[in-house]
């Protein structure tokens, strides 16, 4: 199961028959300063984590940002749990059902943990003292900061703040979680703890993941999209995705000039990407070859 | 233990009803008395008690309030609402230094020159920091949390209008304390109360058009620009036109058409202004 571009009409119709869409996409479209972010987009999201890949400049963030009521869109619609934000009644209610966390979160540094997700708490209409700090106690131990919710965020790691953001994001229980690159920057161990938490908080609701690591997508997601030049490019499973590369990675003792794309592996040999030449010495494919070689061939379509 | 707590006591007790001083003699027994909290138990509704072990991890949790917040909810301002305002920056210890200095300064300044009948440095620079203090609470460039911010339930334009009254109570109250240092000039010391709110809401309204950044950029430069061109008009002993009577008319007017823009571009303040792809 390959998709090239992503229309409702590519939506495979058993899987549209087994589970409701959380979030539902058309005709998504976003142009500023000369530049086309989002180009068409329609997508359908159901309960689960999905991945969202591409590389800088794909529109990933515009897109979040629209799904998640930022920003308006010059065209198309969307809705998110049936609530459709075009009118400001929508708009609060898709909120309401909304978890967001921004590509680079920002706290108020003299604040603690718990003082800052508190802080979004009220914003997140939560006015009765004793159940918002119920509240925000449970989604800090659901982060892993039970301990540290005394501590002033401008003494947390990088990882501890993107936990505390994580608990801000879930507060409320949300139906639909939007997340913005948030493993960036993080150690391999903090990325692992942070994997374990986005895994968590896409049991029962749905998650959108945006991520430049192939490696997340492969351990967390159920569904990828991949995004280039504010289109959506590719739309299926991570194994279909890794499915696209078979039979299209060689190694070689030289990088193969007829190679769409290749480099130097650890051992010396080349890995090589694209169509092998009769006799190739063909290697499995990973999901990061599907993911290059779906760039590749839209950058290749963008340019014939 | 020669005593125990009569039934009717320990419900009133239980209920938290029981009067002085029989309440500290319950209190005092309880601690040492096993077999009365036992019987206690079975006169307290399970509900009843689990709300208290609610509202005791509630306090247990509650983070100790700053200064500010803690003035802010002794003056009868919601607690939720204390705690948007402590994440304004301009209502921080800081900023209200530095515009104690400011008027200082500037006090001093207007009454050792002297230069006619009215306080014109003064009246200049008061209308001034409301329009600073307002625009600097408010939008991606001072408040960390914006984008979060943005996309929360909470509109807005209600988070705007709550930090922008905290902004301009704090600002006007500052100024008006600064005026009453300046009492040889009489009532003209505040021709700046007019011009001060005429500028706030005139860059808010703009706001929604060009941004936190440009429009009090552009309203405040205007204002400096009316008082040069007035200042050349009256000449050296005239009376500046913004502080006539005419123009705190005018000023009146423009708060006026200001705020009804504003209300009007209300949704505006519900979105992201500026993003990258």
């Amino acid at each position: 199961m390959t998709h090239e571009t992503t229309h409702e009409n590519d939506i495979p119709d058993q899987e549209c028959r087994m589970t409701t869409p959380t979030v539902s996409a058309t005709g998504l479209s976003l142009s500023y300063g000369g530049t086309r972010a989002l180009d068409d987009v329609a997508l359908r999201l159901s309960a689960g984590v999905t991945g969202l890949l591409g590389p800088n400049g794909a529109g990933k963030t515009t897109l979040l940002r629209v799904l998640a009521t930022a920003v308006p869109a010059d065209r198309g619609a969307f809705t998110v749990l049936g609530h459709d934000p075009a009118d400001a009644a929508g708009r609060q209610s898709v909120r309401r059902a909304l978890g967001y966390l921004p590509q680079t979160p920002g706290f108020h540094p003299d604040f603690t943990a718990f003082e800052f997700v508190d802080y979004v708490a009220i914003l997140k209409e939560r006015t009765d003292r004793g159940a918002r700090h119920r509240e925000v106690r449970r989604v800090l131990d659901q982060v892993g900061l039970a301990d540290a919710r005394g501590k002033r965020i401008k003494k947390l790691s990088g990882g501890m703040r993107q936990r505390v953001a994580l608990a801000a994001a879930l507060v409320g229980d949300p139906g639909f979680v939007v997340l913005d690159e948030p493993t960036v920057g993080l150690d391999p161990e903090q990325r692992m703890r942070f994997r374990e938490l986005i895994a968590q908080a896409g049991e029962g609701r749905t998650v959108l993941l945006s991520t430049h690591q192939t490696e997340d997508v492969a351990m967390l997601c159920h569904r990828v999209l991949v995004m280039a030049g504010g289109r959506v490019r590719f739309d299926g499973t991570p194994a279909d995705l890794t499915d696209r590369a078979a039979g299209r990675v060689w190694s070689s003792a030289e990088r193969d000039p007829g190679a769409r794309a290749g480099w130097r592996t650890g051992t010396g040999t080349f890995r090589n990407l694209g169509d092998p030449p009769p006799g190739a010495d063909l290697l499995p494919p990973t999901l990061e070859d599907g993911y290059l070689l779906t760039l590749d061939e839209a950058d290749t379509a963008v340019t014939a | 233990m020669t005593w125990h707590v009569d039934d009717d006591d320990l419900r009133a007790y239980g209920r938290g009803e029981l009067a002085s001083p029989a309440l500290w003699s319950a209190d005092t027994h309880l601690t040492a008395c096993a077999p009365c909290r036992e019987r206690l138990a079975g006169f307290t509704d399970p509900a009843a008690v689990d709300l208290g072990w609610a509202r005791l991890d509630a306090e247990l949790d509650a983070p100790r309030r700053g200064p500010v917040e803690s003035l802010l909810v002794r003056l009868g301002v919601p607690d939720h609402v204390a705690r948007l305002l402590t994440a304004t920056p301009v209502l921080r210890r800081s900023w209200l230094g530095a515009v104690v200095c400011v008027l200082l300064t500037t006090v001093l300044a207007t009454d050792t020159v002297r230069a006619g009948a009215e306080p014109t440095l003064f009246l200049a620079l008061a209308p001034l920091l409301p329009l600073v203090g307002v625009a600097l609470s408010f939008g991606p460039a001072l408040d960390p949390a914006h984008e979060m911010a943005v996309v929360a339930p909470m509109h807005g334009f209600r988070l705007l209008m709550i930090r922008t009254v905290a902004v301009l109570a704090t600002a006007i109250g500052l100024d008006l304390l600064a005026t009453l240092a300046l009492p040889s000039f009489g009532l003209i010391a505040l021709a700046w109360l007019l011009p001060a709110l005429a500028l706030t809401a005139t860059a808010l309204a703009l706001t929604s058009r060009l941004g936190p950044v440009l429009a009090p950029v552009l309203t405040g430069g205007g204002w400096l620009t009316l008082l040069v061109v007035a200042q050349v008009k009256a000449g050296a002993a005239g009376t500046l036109a913004p502080f006539s009577a005419a123009g705190q008319g005018v000023a009146a007017a423009v708060t006026a058409l200001a705020c009804g823009l504003l209300f009007l571009a209300r949704d505006r303040f519900d979105r992201l202004q500026t993003f990258s792809v």
